[in-house]
């Protein structure tokens, strides 16, 4: 049983664990850099630790002073959420050589996992299909004499890599070159290793992830898969489980395929098994991710299992609390990024001026900010994930669509209204959703549809708030509380 | 009469007024302490706040822009220039001064927020100036490089 955990991340994610840590009595300690201070993760701890320097690499990256932090703190765990040092293997020896727990898999597993080429080897020999393509050992020359035997159109990926960065599809020849340079510099920039690979490009297909868990006990399950196949540049927007695209005993191969990954490693904790699935129904291995993941919210949903929750136990040293899979209804998760959809998807920044998040039945609202919050480039765009289940998909796509009318955020451009006509989009409805979707539907990009008086009213509204001062100092009128959905304000004080 | 720059240009608009309630073309906003759109009977809660000069309204599950206009100020817009959508820094810078380029053409790269954005020509002309060279840091907003038509 754990007693004080840091949480080595920031927003929405420190929120779900420190929550998490709340819940199973384990007392929570945050750290933050300067330009974190006063944000909603740093209430949510027990204890909350600014970190010295400036930019990530001397604060959230830094692997002495969060080690050095934690133990001043009388720490016994980190839990590295995702992105920064949550796949480093050399942050999880640092750790266990600390004396603390580590919450996520071995070191050795991450680093088998986190080698994409490792981790083809690996599964090939453990019998887990991976997609045609080349492995090579990095190095430009290598890239541009395979690429020709893969065939086109097909992917560059940074072989240390994850989130879209350091990857590019190539649909022919001559773009080859440039595009393996940005690939390579982008894959430097953000993993400091510019190695990349190259991969067969299956279009038309659907990425299916299958989520495990793993205790020290023998126990290896999956809880089902998520399917991620609405993505803008290779990330993913909208997210849902179960999928339309498998029956129960593709449920159980894909399952089975993703334990085999995951015993082949002698997996521990929560981690998840991404698959390309193809129009024909094969599947093939893409990565496994070593860590929780950012849509974990929709398996949650339809399992029933607190999957934080679980790490925090099987780290801790008790079994996994959850049995037999049942799934029960659909959820789905779409991540609300300060963004212009509109502008080929570019970041957006400013100031959250207004932030009324829906409520209601079956709405889950997973975010690191609050109204008054500024969203600066220092840090990824993603402000939230809207969470919601109900009985059917339908139902759920009709309630994603109702809480994405009610939200409002005024101050910072952000895709809601992509999501919004997402949910109504006929591929959408129909569920013919694949990874190259968004290109195929908008091939010059997305516009919102404000056909009918949309524009009118707006220009309207706009006039008559001119003219009476609505709106302009006052921030917080009549009925409009500030406050976020229930789960998001269980540590606030009311009075 | 009131005019607004939008993502559709520039828009004038003279709504009738009644008290707290302004009226345009069937459309009625009701002002005060909330805010209402009337559409065929039928009231939508609307929410609008003001950011600089300009107004930031969601309504009907829209989220759009107006940009105050004020009296008197020339209509002549300020385009031609091509601008950093958010800090970051040149990558790569693609054309040079008095080169001819088409739309589409790619004229910068620059990174951002750990992802590399092509700076893209809008329209087809002659490269005029080019304010940036490779590995200048730019913040949002700054003028990159001026295309003459």
């Amino acid at each position: 049983m754990l007693k004080r955990t840091l949480v080595a991340n920031r927003g929405e994610i420190a929120c779900r664990i420190l929550r998490a840590c709340r819940e199973a009595g384990i007392e929570g300690v945050a750290i933050f850099a300067g330009n974190d201070s006063g944000t909603l993760f740093t209430e949510l701890a027990d204890i909350a630790v600014e970190l010295e320097g400036d930019g990530l690499a001397e604060t959230y990256l830094n692997q002495e002073q969060i080690l050095q932090i934690a133990i001043e703190n009388d720490c016994d765990s980190i839990h590295p959420g995702f992105g920064f040092l949550s796949e480093r293997a050399d942050f999880a020896q640092a750790v266990i050589d600390s004396g603390l727990i580590w919450i996520g898999p071995s070191p050795e597993a991450i680093t088998k996992m986190g080698d994409k080429m490792t981790a083809r080897i690996t599964m090939k020999d453990a019998g887990v299909p991976v997609i045609p393509g080349e492995e090579v050992d990095g190095g430009l020359q290598e890239v541009l004499d395979v690429a020709p035997s893969v065939g086109y159109p097909l992917l560059l990926k940074a072989t240390a890599g994850g989130g879209g960065k350091g990857m590019r599809a190539v649909h022919k020849q001559e773009d080859l070159e440039s595009e393996a340079k940005a690939a390579m510099r982008e894959a430097l920039n953000a993993f400091g290793d510019d190695r990349i690979y190259v991969e067969r490009l299956l279009t038309g297909s659907r990425h299916i992830e299958i989520q495990v868990l793993a205790d020290k006990y023998g126990h290896t399950i999956h809880l089902g898969e998520r399917e991620c196949s609405i993505q803008r540049r290779h990330q993913k927007v909208f997210e849902e489980s179960p999928s339309v695209a498998l029956d129960s005993e593709l449920r159980e191969a894909m399952g089975e395929a993703a334990c085999d990954a995951a015993r082949a490693v002698d997996y521990e904790g929560a981690g998840t098994v991404e698959f390309l699935l193809s129009p024909k129904g094969e599947f093939f291995f893409l990565e496994m991710n070593t860590r929780i993941q950012v849509e974990h919210p929709v398996t949650e949903m339809v399992t029933g299992v607190d999957l934080v929750r679980e790490q925090l136990r099987i780290a801790g040293g008790e079994p996994m609390s959850c049995g037999a899979l049942s799934m029960r209804g659909h959820a789905i998760e779409v991540r609300l990024y300060a963004e212009d959809p509109a502008n080929n998807f570019l970041p957006a920044i400013g100031e959250l001026k207004r932030f009324i998040a829906p409520t209601g039945p079956g709405v889950r609202l997973d975010t690191g900010v609050r109204e008054g919050d500024a969203v600066t480039p220092d840090y990824d765009p993603m402000l939230a994930k809207l969470i919601v289940w109900a009985p059917s998909r339908q139902e759920a796509l009709q309630r994603m669509g109702r809480a994405l009318d009610e939200f409002v955020v005024l101050g910072c451009t952000t895709n809601v209204r992509f999501l919004r006509e997402l949910c109504n989009h006929p591929d959408v409805v129909d569920g013919w959703t694949t990874t190259d979707m968004i290109e195929r539907l908008w091939p010059d990009g997305w516009s919102p549809d404000r056909g009918g008086k949309i524009l009118d009213s707006g220009l309207l509204i706009a006039t008559a708030c001119e003219s009476t001062n609505h709106g302009k100092t006052v921030m917080l009128s009549g009925d409009s509380s500030p406050s976020l959905s229930p789960f998001s304000t269980i540590n606030r004080r009311f009075p | 009469m009131m005019e607004f720059k939008t993502s559709e240009g520039r828009i004038e608009i003279n709504p009738t007024r009644d008290g707290a309630s302004f009226i345009h073309e069937g459309l009625i906003v009701h002002t005060g302490e909330n805010l209402w759109l009337e559409i065929d009977g039928r009231k939508h809660k609307a929410v609008a706040t003001k950011v600089g000069d300009v107004w930031w309204v969601h309504v009907l599950g829209h989220t759009l822009q107006f940009e105050v206009v004020e009296p008197g100020v020339s209509s002549s817009d300020d385009e031609g220039g091509l601008t950093a959508p958010m800090p970051g820094k040149i990558l790569e810078v693609h054309v040079s001064v008095g080169q001819t380029v088409s739309s589409g053409d790619v004229l910068m790269v620059m990174e951002a927020m750990k992802m590399e954005h092509k700076i893209v020509a809008g329209s087809d002309g002659v490269v005029e100036t080019i304010l940036f060279k490779e590995g200048d840091q730019v913040p949002q907003g700054a003028e990159l490089l001026t295309i003459s038509e």
